[in-house]
Formats: C-alpha cells, structure tokens, sequence
C-alpha cells in the first residue's frame, strides 16, 4: 500500500485530480485508495482507448486526467493517442503498470513487455521508469510536464516495484 | 431526411450548449451550416465521440452533446456500459443512426440488418434511451436538455446520404482552444 499511495500523492501533488483506470492487479492498491477519495474523480472503464476519449473530455473541460492501465492498453490506444491526445494537444498522463518486465510469472505478458517502450518513443511520448522507491519522488514534477508540454505522458511502474506492495 | 437535413434541424437547439461532433461527414456538414466555437470537431479517433463528451460532462456544468452515427457507436461499443452506469444530467448522446459508413461511401452497417443500438443501450444499463424519427429528434432533445436530473441516449432513424463538402479548414489547436474559451477556461483569445 506504502508505493501505491505514494504514487496517487505524487500524481495529486503534480494537479492530477481525474483518474480512470482499466485494472490490473498491480493497479488494485490504487484502484482502491482513488475509490475512497472524495477530492478526486475516479471510475473504472472498460478499454483504454475509450479512456482516451474521457480524458480528452475531461482535459477540455479543465480537468487534469489520468488513466492508470497495463502496458497492454498502449496498444489497444494507439490511434486515440495520436489523432486526438496528440492532435489537439491535451495533457494526459498514463499511469502504467508495466506488465511482463522482470519478477513477472505470466510468460504471455513477455510480448508487449519487449515493445512498450518501442511504442512510446515511436509516438514521442515522454517517459518515466519507475523501478525503485525513490523513482517515484519525480512522478509530481513529472505530470506538471505534461501540461506544461501539452502532451501525454506516461509512468511505467516495473512488476518488481509493484509486487509486493501489499 | 438524411444527416445533414438533421443537422440543420436541430441548430438552435446545439446553439446554447457544448457539441462534441464526430469526425468526417457529420463534422463537415455542422461546420458548412453553421460554423460555432462551441462546437468540437473531431478530426480523427472514430468512435469517440460519445467518450469525448462524456468525459466533458463529468467535468464542468454546461450541457454537453456528442453526436456520434451508428458506425462510430457499433466501433466503440463498450461507451454505452460507461454512459449507463457513469453519464451525469447533463449530458446527452445523439447518434444520428442512417444504417450506413458516411464518410467513407455509406457502406450498410450492422443497425441496417440485425443490430438494435436501442436494445444494446437499454441493456447496458442506460435509463432513458429514445429511439425516434429525424422529425421527433427535436423534441427529444430538447426534453433531454431541459430534464436537470437524467442523461438521455437519443437514436435518430434518419435515411443515409451526404452532401459534397470539404475538409474542415480549421487546425485543431484553434478548434480546441475556442471551444475552452467557450466555457471560460481559456483567455488570452
């Protein structure tokens, strides 16, 4: 619980105060803080690249969004990412459990693992790697960039930093 | 009456609220009828149209309108379950439903064969899901809009067909940033 709070204080202190999330069990600790948190809007969704398209709305009506979601869901979101996030310009942080990095039981997770990062430098989308405890101290100046850029970001928080934060 | 008959039809009711409008055709009618900074055009991401509104509605007190067509709803489908379990008052979806892909040739979509957005929308848990004529849509949306304390799904039975138009010359920096000057977030313009 000790990481997964960090990382929602570091998100709210960064001015991110509207979050989605599509689970995943490295996100539960989070999922389950954001759903007892009156300051902020939090729902879940069914597929990220819906998300995508809550988040623009929200970023137009003058929220600051996030959506917290496997790597997987980079993929399934590509498009909305680039002819809308993109296009227009709206900051929206993706909060990503990095699924299939080392520590990871699930071979299958192995695949998008390998190209993630791929994927996001090809769209030019700023990073931050999250692997240890004191990683996640930038995640506040972090999601300030995102506005101040106008772009999307993304967090990508590794399985062994995750795993254990029970 | 097809979409853009429709289009023109329902502008005074668009006039007063925020309009997310979907990419292609329907974009490009509302933009040659009648060119508004409250109207939000997309230029890409099919399909989300309905989320874009959405997630506007969530977050600021105008009345917010996506209008989507039935091609973009059946390639985003999973929008109904999130509007029928998390679409506040003042939203509303229109989706213009002609049975076909407008803007790329009115290919048949599935709404003109077995597909009932009206039953898909009812059994995702939306409350008031109205399915009516392009003459009826007027009324529809203007109870949806006066109602303070329901979100409407609106299915407009239109007939397919386009007019010959061009590509919104608008870049999107501009569309966005007259669209956040509309509700008061943006000054500097």
């Amino acid at each position: 619980m000790k990481i997964s709070k960090k990382i929602i204080d570091n998100l709210k202190k960064g001015g991110v105060d509207f979050y989605l999330s599509v689970p995943c069990k490295l996100l539960a600790n989070m999922i389950a803080i954001l759903e007892n948190d009156k300051d902020v809007y939090y729902s879940a969704v069914p597929r990220e690249e819906e998300g995508m398209g809550i988040c623009a709305g929200a970023y137009l009506g003058n929220k600051f969004p996030c959506i917290m979601m496997q790597n997987t869901g980079i993929g399934n979101s590509v498009n909305a990412i680039v002819s809308l996030l993109q296009l227009y310009q709206m900051p929206v942080v993706f909060l990503i459990s990095y699924r299939g990095t080392p520590g990871e039981p699930v071979g299958a997770q192995g695949g998008m693992a390998k190209i993630t990062e791929d994927i996001l430098q090809t769209l030019r989308i700023p990073m931050l790697h999250c692997s240890s405890e004191k990683d996640l101290e930038k995640i506040s100046t972090f999601s300030k960039h995102a506005k101040v850029v106008e772009s999307p970001v993304a967090i990508l928080c590794d399985f062994n930093l995750m795993k254990d934060d029970t | 009456m097809n979409r853009f008959d429709l289009l023109n039809k329902i502008q005074n009711i668009l006039k007063d609220n925020l309009v997310i409008c979907n990419i292609g055709l329907p974009s490009q009618e509302l933009y040659k009828i009648n060119d508004q900074p409250n109207f939000f055009y997309m230029l890409g991401s099919m399909g989300l149209s309905s989320s874009i509104g959405l997630g506007l509605a969530l977050s600021q007190n105008k009345h917010v309108i996506s209008i989507d067509g039935d091609g973009s709803v059946l390639m985003n489908m999973n929008t109904l379950a999130t509007i029928g379990n998390r679409a506040p008052s003042n939203y509303s979806l229109l989706i213009i439903d002609n049975g076909s892909y407008g803007s790329t040739g009115d290919q048949r979509t599935f709404t003109d064969e077995n597909t009932s957005l009206k039953d898909v929308a009812i059994g995702a848990g939306c409350k008031n899901v109205v399915e009516c004529s392009g003459d009826e849509t007027v009324n529809a949306l203007n109870k949806a809009i006066d109602d303070k304390d329901n979100s409407y799904v609106i299915i407009s039975k239109i007939n397919s067909g386009n007019v010959k138009i061009d590509p919104i010359p608008i870049n999107p920096i501009t569309i966005r940033d007259r669209f956040r000057k509309f509700i008061g977030i943006v000054k500097y313009l």
